[in-house]
This record gives structure tokens, sequence and C-alpha cells, in this order.
């Protein structure tokens, strides 16, 4: 006892000199900005683009506030709440934004565009969906939307034509099934739904007739009728297993046991740097994402991500600077280079994506766009009424309620919420 | 006269219970190492997981063995995030706050369970009840005052937030209870005084309490990750536990590397586990004194 | 004289005991008191984590009444500690005899069992949810080859088997931990105790009974008490197996409080969420001690 107390005082006393040691200051001069953000390793482009800011600025010092992104939202509100002084923070999706809002952390950024005379014409009218009471917050530099995801060989193999640019929800569902084939080990699936609410949901907003937030969700049924139906005749995977399992997609897509993959330009960069690295040989190619019928082709929706000022940073001018270039015109370029899709998308930067090695460049067209909805809208309530329909939606789909029970559940509790 | 009857009775006993015997330690190994067999299958996962390539972490149907075997997980996990520096901090979080656990938690325990003071009963309710309240309830007020001196990102932040949990002092007052009193008067009647009688009677005795108060402390500090999460900022701070949730990024996950990573991290504790495991389980016998 | 002697002895006594507490307690009181109590005032506030608190009086706890979550959770949580608690305490008792016994690598089955208590929760929750998977899990696989079970269990993907799961986890999880509390019982019962039994010619059953079980009591009471507060205040492994779906099937109370402040941002109602669980756990804990002396004895 007495020499293992003995060890055990030493090695605190060690431990606790070498955690005295000095922290280094900065030199005085120049300002340093903290920028909070997800992914640092992920996010090729940000190191990138903090060289050449580096070299634009060279008296500003970037200090990265790297967060996991599963934890992201939780982290950076605590932060806040406490009174954190980081000047950029990374906005990572809407309910985060209102909430930030609402809670006046985020400083408005209408009189730096004002006085700089920015142009925000470049970003096809996404920061007016960001407006709150006409003040925009944060500005976009990131922004992806849906696609549809095709493996090639699925389609050669069962002699269907691949995917089109313009193809409704029922021609999607048909040829699903008939790309589907084999059994056990084997089996292909036709298409997959990812165990998000909105790789279902999103095809019930793209007439722009209905958002997530309604008062009546019963125009929901026909696309969670579509969904199920699939799953139950073994289309697609099924649900439980997805969630129980914690099954991305990705794995699946790259061992070719899916024909077809409803999802995000995000993992268009993911794909092409795993093809280069061997990680899977898989032929792929895009399209555009399937629409209702009546709606035009090129109709999607889409999630941001924007840089906002901290309301208590001390260089809100500089952070300005900042956000200025990583999301103006120069950042697109950089972020285009490395396979993500910038909030400014002009040809140029279309073209600098899609000639990137490894790219299915016949299939470019399927990143031309009509019109981008949000996911998800501006309201105060929507992260409360998100986690409702997340929880309906996940009921419907493990088949524990039907469709359409679970459509007036959402209903019924959204409207609770909405009322008070 | 004695040893004779002991001798004849041994005897007796073997050769009428020596079947009796045999079956029963069968069905003791039978029930144990199945048991051991549902304990040790999920760590088994983890083990083929941690070989494959990503992409076939969730295969199916799963195998087993990996047809290739992915050693370079294991480097990459030292690559993709500094995992020997959060390593170190964590090893240096977990030793420094089981330390200080110990010591202020027995000191304390010793004065709630065998001396008497005014306040005492309420001031006990009061570890008590703040045992019952998730941390997650008054983690913001906590933060916000750890922020106001000054010491959130540091490791001292977290250091002084689970030194003093009022488990620790739980525990012991429980073991400290079960320690007759007339030990203690028997001492101070020899003329020790409390100080003394802590540390020349209680300590010693107390030593598969502490021993288990430390296995709950170091694991708990070593698999903490809301605690890190909401102090630890910057890299050179963060603990293995927060360089596991970077290898779950946005749109992607390498579970091959957190099974990897988390093997990895598992084997400290075990280490730990097996060296006190001789303090908690003997010590007592001799003592008689029970927790 | 000796009046004087008496006070200012026990003055003395007083301060020997305070000189004890006083170090543990300035870090508890600082660190976890302060905050507790600041927490548990805001269930009369209205707080979003930002702007000003402003009184609501009573407001939070009316809201309780009719949120269905919160009886959901309420429920989920008294049920998934009715199933955790006894379950434990017999698995981890049964698991301490059975180790208890001198048989070979006794020490090295020991740790086997303790293995899950000391793993990382992100990576058990992850193995789990795939060993028990609906369609893909060797679990339901033998269920249907071998037992010839048609439908077995969805697990953690049905809103009937989520809790079950994870209670089966949680124990799992846990019950290394209590066996060493268990254990460590076990070796203080002194063995003149059975010997003397035995020659009275009592059996095996009736020595459980008789002795192991009474002698054991400081220990089950111990961890009836931890287990039944860790029960109420469970969190962490909910949070990451089932995320308190599907649906609501495994929302407890923590996680709903935990929604309500970090995804809702109402701080008020969420302290007004534990405040609700801290009586609770409270009055459990009051009557454990107050029945303490009723079965508990202290050799």
């Amino acid at each position: 006892m007495r020499k293992i107390s003995v060890v055990l005082l030493l090695l605190v006393s060690v431990l606790m000199l070498v955690s005295c040691k000095k922290k280094d200051g900065s030199d005085g001069t120049g300002v340093k900005l903290k920028l909070v953000l997800w992914d640092i390793n992920q996010a090729t482009y940000v190191p990138v683009l903090l060289e050449e800011y580096k070299k634009l600025r060279p008296d500003v010092e970037i200090e990265i506030i790297n967060i996991p992104a599963s934890d992201y939202i939780e982290k950076v509100n605590v932060m806040l709440s406490g009174g954190d002084d980081s000047d950029i923070i990374t906005v990572k999706d809407i309910p985060e934004y209102a909430s930030m809002v609402t809670k006046k952390q985020l400083d408005s950024l209408d009189g730096y565009i004002k006085k700089d005379k920015y142009d925000l014409s470049a970003y096809s009218g996404v920061p007016d969906e960001l407006r709150v009471d006409n003040v925009l917050f944060a500005l976009p530099f990131r922004s992806d939307f849906w696609i549809l995801y095709y493996n090639k060989e699925a389609f050669d193999k069962a002699g269907v034509d691949y995917p089109s640019n313009d193809m409704t929800w029922s021609e999607y569902e048909a040829i699903a099934r008939k790309v589907t084939s084999g059994a056990g080990a084997d089996k292909v699936y036709g298409s997959h739904h990812h165990t998000w609410r909105s790789t279902v949901q999103l095809g019930t907003f793209q007439d722009g007739k209905n958002t997530a937030i309604s008062k009546d969700y019963s125009f929901m049924a026909p696309v969670y009728n579509m969904v199920t139906g699939m799953q139950k005749d073994g289309i697609i995977m099924d649900y439980a297993s997805l969630k129980a399992g914690n099954i991305h997609y990705s794995g699946l897509f790259y061992n070719k046991q899916i024909a077809m993959l409803p999802m995000g330009t995000w993992f268009i960069g993911t794909l092409m740097s795993k093809v280069k690295e061997g990680v899977t040989d898989v032929k792929w190619g895009i399209a555009r994402f399937p629409h209702p019928d009546g709606v035009k082709a090129g109709t999607t929706a889409g999630t941001l991500a924007s840089l906002a000022i901290n309301a208590k940073s001390k260089n809100k001018k500089e952070a300005w600077e900042f956000i200025k270039f990583f999301c103006g015109p120069d950042g697109a370029k950089v972020l285009a280079g490395a396979g993500s899709l910038p909030a400014i998308r002009n040809e140029d930067v279309i073209n600098v994506l899609s000639s990137r090695d490894g790219f299915p460049k016949e299939c470019a067209g399927a990143l031309e766009t009509s019109t981008v909805r949000l996911e998800l809208p501006m309201h105060p309530k929507v992260s409360q009424i998100e986690q409702i329909l997340n929880e309906e939606h996940e009921l419907i789909m493990t088949d524990s309620v039907t469709v359409d029970k679970g459509l007036s559940s959402m209903t019924k509790r959204v409207n609770e919420v909405l009322s008070k | 006269m004695m040893k004779m009857l002991n001798l004849n009775d041994i005897k007796n006993y073997r050769i009428s219970s020596s079947w009796k015997n045999v079956f029963k330690k069968t069905l003791i190994y039978a029930v144990l190492s199945a048991g051991s067999l549902i304990m040790i299958l999920p760590f088994l996962w983890m083990l083929s997981a941690s070989f494959k390539l990503e992409k076939d972490v969730f295969r199916y149907p799963f195998t087993w063995i990996p047809e290739t075997f992915q050693w370079i997980n294991y480097m990459k996990i030292w690559k993709k995030i500094p995992f020997l520096l959060f390593s170190f901090n964590t090893i240096k979080l977990s030793v420094i706050i089981t330390f200080l656990q110990l010591l202020t938690s027995s000191f304390a325990a010793y004065a709630f369970a065998k001396l008497k003071f005014r306040g005492r009963n309420f001031l006990f309710l009061c570890y008590i009840g703040t045992i019952a309240i998730p941390w997650q309830v008054y983690m913001v007020p906590q933060y916000i005052m750890m922020r106001h001196l000054g010491l959130n990102d540091t490791h001292l932040s977290l250091i002084l937030l689970q030194a003093f949990t009022p488990f620790g002092v739980f525990l012991m007052r429980q073991f400290y209870l079960s320690i007759p009193n007339e030990l203690l008067d028997a001492a101070r009647i020899d003329g020790l005084n409390e100080y003394q009688i802590y540390f020349k009677i209680m300590l010693p005795l107390s030593k598969p309490a502490l021993a288990s108060l430390t296995i709950f402390t170091f694991v708990f500090v070593w698999n903490d990750f809301m605690g890190p999460l909401i102090y630890f900022t910057s890299d050179k701070v963060k603990t293995i536990q927060l360089g596991l949730r970077m290898f779950i990024q946005q749109y992607s996950a390498d579970y091959s590397l957190i099974m990897a990573a988390s093997l990895v991290s598992l084997i400290p504790v075990l280490i730990l586990f097996l060296a006190l495991q001789r303090f908690f389980i003997e010590g007592i016998a001799t003592t008689g004194v029970k927790g | 004289m000796n009046k004087k002697g008496n006070t200012s002895l026990l003055y003395n006594k007083r301060l020997v005991a305070y000189s004890f507490l006083l170090p543990n307690f300035i870090g508890f009181a600082v660190f976890t008191l302060i905050p507790v109590v600041f927490a548990l005032a805001l269930s009369l506030m209205n707080w979003d984590g930002a702007n000003e608190i402003t009184f609501a009086g009573l407001k939070n706890f009316r809201e309780l009444i009719s949120d269905e979550t919160f009886r959901i959770s309420l429920l989920n949580t008294f049920y998934y500690s009715a199933g955790t608690v006894p379950l434990t305490i017999i698995c981890s008792l049964g698991l301490a005899l059975l180790l208890n016994q001198p048989i070979k690598g006794r020490n090295a089955i020991r740790a086997v069992y303790f293995f899950p208590y000391v793993a990382s929760l992100v990576a058990v929750a992850v193995v789990w949810n795939m060993i028990l998977n609906p369609t893909m899990g060797p679990v339901n696989e033998i269920l249907q080859k071998v037992f010839h079970i048609a439908k077995p269990p969805r697990w953690s993907a049905s809103v009937d088997w989520a809790m079950p799961t994870v209670i089966i986890v949680s124990i799992w999880k846990n019950m290394g931990y209590y066996m060493i509390i268990y254990l460590a019982g076990l070796q203080g019962i002194p063995r003149e105790l059975y010997e003397a039994a035995k020659v009275d010619g009592a059996g095996n059953l009736q020595c459980f009974f008789r002795i192991t079980l009474p002698m054991l009591t400081p220990s089950t009471f111990f961890v009836s008490i931890m287990l039944t507060i860790s029960c109420f205040k469970i969190f962490d492994l909910i949070f990451v197996m089932t995320g308190g779906g599907p649906g609501r099937a495994t929302n407890v109370l923590v996680v709903h409080a935990y929604n309500v402040a970090f995804k809702n941002f109402n701080f008020g109602y969420s302290s007004a969420i534990s405040l609700v669980l801290f009586i609770i756990v409270l009055c459990i804990t009051i009557i454990q001690f107050r029945m303490e002396k009723k079965w508990v004895s202290y050799f």
C-alpha cells in the first residue's frame, strides 16, 4: 500500500508539473480570429483557404476550434451561453441558426454588406431564405442539394436505362423495382433511403405548396406509402436494420449493394476520393433529384453551411473581412476544387468541379438546378417541430404505426407546439 | 486429538462428495464460460471490425474473420488524430482526479461516519441529493461559472469539477460505518487523536473500498465524454473519448478506426483492474470487516 | 473550569470534524452545490440560455401536467429502473457467489466479467445494436435457424422491445462493477460462521439464506441505492443506443430534459423536469435509508 501511494504521489506531482507549462501568448501585433467549425480533417478546403487568406492578410491569425460534428450544436450552444467570444461561428443547420438568432447571439451582416456594397446576387437568392424579419445574420459558403447517385453496372446488368435528369417519383419507383436483383448476400437493392427523415419527406416539399412546418401533414402520405411499399417488397433495405446497425449509405454504395442512392451533393467529393484511393471501383453516375408530377425538373432541396459573427466578438470588422473572402467567389473556387459545392454556383465554379479527375463528365447536367428549397424553413420553433417529425418518421418507418396514423399524430403534436 | 478429528473429517468428506464435487465444478464452469462468451462476444466483434476496411464493417452477412487484415487501422489511429497526446491527457486527468477523489472523500467520509457535529445529517443529505441530479441539468450554470473563473479549456476545470463528487464520500462512508466503533474508542483511549486514527487505523482498513473507488473514478474519467466535450476546445487538452468522436463525421464515420481506438484505450484500464484486483478481493478477508 | 473545559473540548471536536470535511466540502460546494442550486432555482424562471432570465412562477410546473412527452418519459424511467435494479442485483450477486468458489482461472474470469464496465459507450452501443440487429444480427439468425422462431424480436428497432434491449445492455455493462462490491462483501464473512453452521447440520441452502444473505445486507444496501439513483438518471446509454426512440419508446426523463434544454432552449422547463426527478429519487433514497435499520445488519 505504501509503495503504491508513493508511486501515485510521484506520478501526480510529475503530471501537475507537466501541466503547468506556460501557455504561449500572442506577440501583441495583429489580430487573432477564432473560427468555430466541425470536421476539420474532412473539409480539405479549409486549410487551403486559410493558407490563401494568410497571403492576403498576413497580420491576421486564424485559430481553429474544431468540434466533433455529432456534438457540434450542443457544444456551440453551451459555449455561447457561457459568453464565449469566438469571432466566427459556422452555422450547421437551420434549427441552430434560428435558435442563435432568437437568442441574439449573432450580429447582423446587413451593415457590412451595405458599407462594402457586397454583391449578394451571386448567391442566387439563398440569403433571402436566411433573413429573419428581413435581417441577415449569416452568409453561406457551402450549399449542398439532393441528387440521385447510381451504380452504372447494376443498370447495365439489368438492361435498364440510366436514370434521367427529368424523372418523376413514380418513374423512380418503377426503375428501382426493375434493377432489384439477387438474394441473400448477393442481393442488389433497387434504391436506398438512408434513415434520415429528409430522404422521404423532401419529396413532399418539392412542389412548394408545403414545408416541414404545417398544420396538416396528410400531404406526405403518397411519398410515405411509396417508400414503405418499397421497403415491404425488399426494393430498399429495411429501415429498422439500417437504424439499429448504424449502417452508412456509403459502404453499401461502395460495395455495390444498392443500384440508386438519393443523397446530397456532399457525397460527390467523398466518392471521388474513395475511388481514387482504391477503396471501391464502383462506376457511378449522377442524375437530378426525382420530382413529383407537374413540378419542373431540377427542383430539389438543399442544406447550407454558413458563417456568422458572434455578437460577443471583439474583432467584428476583421471577422467580416474573413467571411467575405471565405464565402465569396475566391472561396467558392477552392471549395469546388476540393469537390464540394459552394454557395456561389456560377459556371466557373461548376466547371472547376466537373473537370476534376474522377467526376463523371457526362453527368454535369445533374448539378443544374431550377429551384433549391431549404430542407427546413426558418421558424422560431423549428427545432422542437423537427424533433416531433423525426420521432413520428421513425415510428412509421419501423412499421410501429400505419402511415395515416403516424401522420395524424404528427399533425396533432405539431399543432400543439404551434398553438403554445 | 483435534488434529486427528480434522483429518478424518476431510477423508470422509472426500469420499462421500467427490462425485458431487466434480458435478458441481463442471456446472460452475459451464455457467461461467457461457457467461464469459456473452461478455466477450461484443469485444470479438469489435476486434474483428477493427481489422476491416471501413466499407466492410457493417457488411451483411457478417464475417468474423476478415478476408484481409487491415493492420494499418491500428497505425491510422495514431496519425489521423493526435492519439498519443490525447492518451497522455486522459491518463493525466484520470490519475489526478482519482487521487484527489480518494484523498478528499475518504477524509470527509470519516467525519460523516465516525465523528459527531452539528448539521451532519443535513449536510449528508445535500451530498446524496446532488448525486440524484443529472449532470446535464446543471452543466450550463457550471460552465458559466468556470468561464468566469477563466478556467475553460484547461485541465484544471475538469479536475475541479470531478475531484469532489459526492459519490466517493458516500461509498467511503458506507464502508466506514461497518468498521466497529469499539476499535476507534480503544485507539482514543490509547491517546491517538482523530488524525492518527484516520491514518493509522481507517486508511489501512479501507483498502478494498479505496480500490473500488479508484476503479470507479478512473473508469468514469477515462470514459467521460460530455465533460471534455463541454470544457475542452483546443486539441492540446482533448481526451481519447473526444478523439473517438472525431472519427464520426457529418456525413460518414470510420467505425473500424473507432473500434481499434476503443480497444487500445481499454488496455490501461484493464491493467489497472488486474493490479488492484487483489485489494478489493483479498484485502478485507484478514480484517473481518466488510463493505 | 470543568464546564469550560467541556465546551472547549466539544468545540475542538467540532473543529476536528470540520477539518476532515473541509477539503472535500469546499470543492463540492463551489463546483457542484452552487450550480445545482442555481439550476434548480431556474425551474421557477424563463431562460433560453442567452437572454435575460425572467421570473415565471409555477408556469413550468403547470406545463408539466399537460406535457405528454413528460408523462411518457416518466413512465419509461420507472420501467427502466424496475427492470434494471432487481435484475442487476440478482446477476451480480449470483456472479459474485460463483466467482467466490475456489476454481482455477478465477482472476481471469473476474476480469472478463469486468470487461464491459470499462468499455467505451460509443463502441458498445454500436456493437450491441449490430449484434441485435433485426435482420442481420447473429442473435436473430440463431433464434430463427436454431430455435425456429419465425418472428424474432426486432430489439432496439421495435417499440415493444427497445426498452428491454436497453435494460439487457445496461445489465451486461454494469454487472461486473457491482459483482466486485459483492465479492468484497463475501470476503468479509467470517469462515467460522459457516463452520459452526455445518457442525449444527445446516445445508448449503440454509447457509446461504441464514448466513450469506444477511451478512451481505450492507453491500446490498449500497448497491441498491447506487443502482436506483443511476437508473433514474440514465442518459448516456439511451442517448447513444436509441436516442429515445423508436418514437418515444425509450425517452426517459433526463433525455427529455436534455432535449428541452438543448433543442428547445427552455432551460427553465428543463429544470422543472429535473426537479421532479430529483424529488422522486430523494424520496426513494430517504425511504431506503429509513428502512436500512430494519433489514441491514452491520455486524
